[in-house]
């Protein structure tokens, strides 16, 4: 069965009843172009980030890490390309389009993959903060999701996304437990991508904004990025690290009287340097992707060709 | 004389424990699916309060291997009884999805999209029952799935292998 909607009023009343939209649905043009975009950005960012984790096989200690990260890799593009695949039968843009966009510069991915990982410890502070920073968000779309696919999809991405953040608690334990050479290695990851994890939820969200009314977000950036800051403020400090933000406090009074950790005024131009692809490191990264792409055209090209009896 | 007749039919009452606590050990992949209903519980031994559990790997080079043991580790010398558990990894029986228990086979599809082929190598969409599904990729994003598409609901399923 496939629904139609009359009007934006009568589409709103039936997400607000519960309803999911499924492809074959007749969905008004706008609900398309906004999870379009939605859904590719976060392709783009699955993909950017594997290319990131693939990076560091050849440099992760251990055969054992060097296992953990070659399947974290193959995740990632996993989940690239079960997103492409549902992004593209939108009908906006077809794969290929997407991936040139993307190659070319004129498409937007999550902001922690602007920045250059230094040492083994940002790799450690990606896993740990980064990851969980977009599990946290990814949590969150999937608690009401109204798109089935990207449902589906993000189910069994949040499933796995929670598996990676296990191996990113082992591997920060193991530094935190090693040598002050180690812990220093840390404490420096920490100072450089602190910021980056928090900025990655977004400045607050438009308390009108599309995605929130048709309850592909179930919560706005502001509240996600409160409850990391809760979460992750405590925990590192737990294990002796400090926070770069010298004002960063406990306020008694926050959250009703039930206290809360409250950070600086949250400088938001870095962000919107990288939705610029101007970030430190958009350039090699962007350009490390296409040439990605252009290497392995012969796969692809394998995989498309027919065999021709002899 | 003969043995009592709770000797010779049911198993030690320690064995039925471990077997208990194994059984919560879910898939770090598959939250909710029970490692033994996905067929990866191959023996248990008991010698006095020590416990060996052999399991078998869906695919040698799976990235859950270590956390999945650590957590039947845990939750087995967690038994009343049990000192120590050690767990090893088998190499054969191979695992072959034939070892799935069929409620575990519509848990993966009901609630993660996730499907076994048919003994004829045919496939049937999870989301809406129909045989249009056709293979995309032969790499998902796990190493023991890969990528499907169902031209009927239009969805993207992954196939278990």
């Amino acid at each position: 069965m496939t629904h139609s909607w009359t009007n934006l009023d009568d589409f709103q009343t039936y997400i607000d009843g519960g309803g999911i939209v499924e492809p074959n649905d007749r969905m008004p043009e706008e609900f398309r172009s906004e999870v379009f975009r939605f859904i590719e950005f976060h392709a783009n960012s699955e993909l950017m980030g594997g290319l990131t984790e693939r990076d560091w096989i050849p440099r992760a200690p251990g055969v054992r890490l060097k296992q953990i990260f070659l399947a974290k890799t193959q995740d990632e593009i996993g989940h690239a390309h079960l997103l492409y695949q549902v992004a593209a039968d939108m009908g906006v843009k077809s794969r290929t389009e997407m991936l040139e966009d993307l190659f070319e510069g004129r498409s937007r991915f999550h902001n922690v993959f602007h920045y250059k990982a230094v040492t083994w410890a940002d790799q450690i502070a990606i896993a740990y903060l980064v990851d969980a920073a977009a599990f946290a968000s990814q949590r969150a779309v999937f608690a009401e999701c109204t798109y089935g696919p990207y449902k589906r999809v993000l189910k069994r991405i949040v499933a796995e996304e929670g598996f990676h953040m296990r191996h990113g608690e082992e591997m920060l334990l193991r530094l935190t437990e090693g040598t002050d050479i180690q812990r220093t290695m840390f404490q420096e990851a920490l100072d450089r991508w602190w910021w980056p994890a928090v900025q990655l939820f977004g400045p607050d969200s438009d308390p009108d904004d599309p995605l929130l009314r048709w309850k592909i977000k179930s919560q706005p950036n502001e509240q996600l990025r409160h409850a990391y800051i809760q979460k992750y403020v405590p925990l590192l400090q737990s294990y002796g690290f400090t926070i770069p933000d010298p004002n960063l406090h406990f306020d008694e009074s926050a959250d009703d009287g039930k206290g809360a950790w409250v950070t600086s005024e949250i400088d938001w131009e870095p962000l919107i340097a990288t939705m610029r692809q101007g970030g430190p490191d958009s350039r090699r990264r962007i350009s490390n992707a296409a040439a990605n792409y252009a290497d392995t055209a012969w796969v692809r090209a394998a995989l498309e060709a027919t065999a021709v009896p002899a | 004389m003969r043995a009592p007749i709770s000797a010779t039919l049911c198993p030690p009452p320690l064995t039925a424990s471990v077997r208990a606590a194994v059984g919560r050990v879910h898939d770090p992949e598959y939250p909710g699916v029970s490692i033994v209903d996905l067929g990866l519980l191959e023996a248990i031994e008991v010698s006095g309060d020590a416990v060996t559990v052999s399991l078998v790997p869906t695919y040698g080079g799976c990235p859950a291997l270590d956390l999945i043991g650590d957590d039947v580790r845990h939750e087995v010398e967690a038994v009343v009884g049990v000192r120590s558990c050690t767990v090893t990894w088998l190499r054969t029986p191979v695992w072959t999805q034939d070892r799935v228990a069929p409620h575990a086979v519509s848990q993966l599809e009901r609630e993660f999209t996730v499907t076994l082929r048919r003994t004829d190598g045919s496939l049937v969409c999870p989301v809406c029952g129909s045989g249009s599904v056709r293979d995309t990729a032969p790499m998902g994003p796990s190493r023991c799935r890969s990528l499907a598409y169902c031209d009927s609901c239009r969805n993207p399923v992954e196939v278990m292998r």
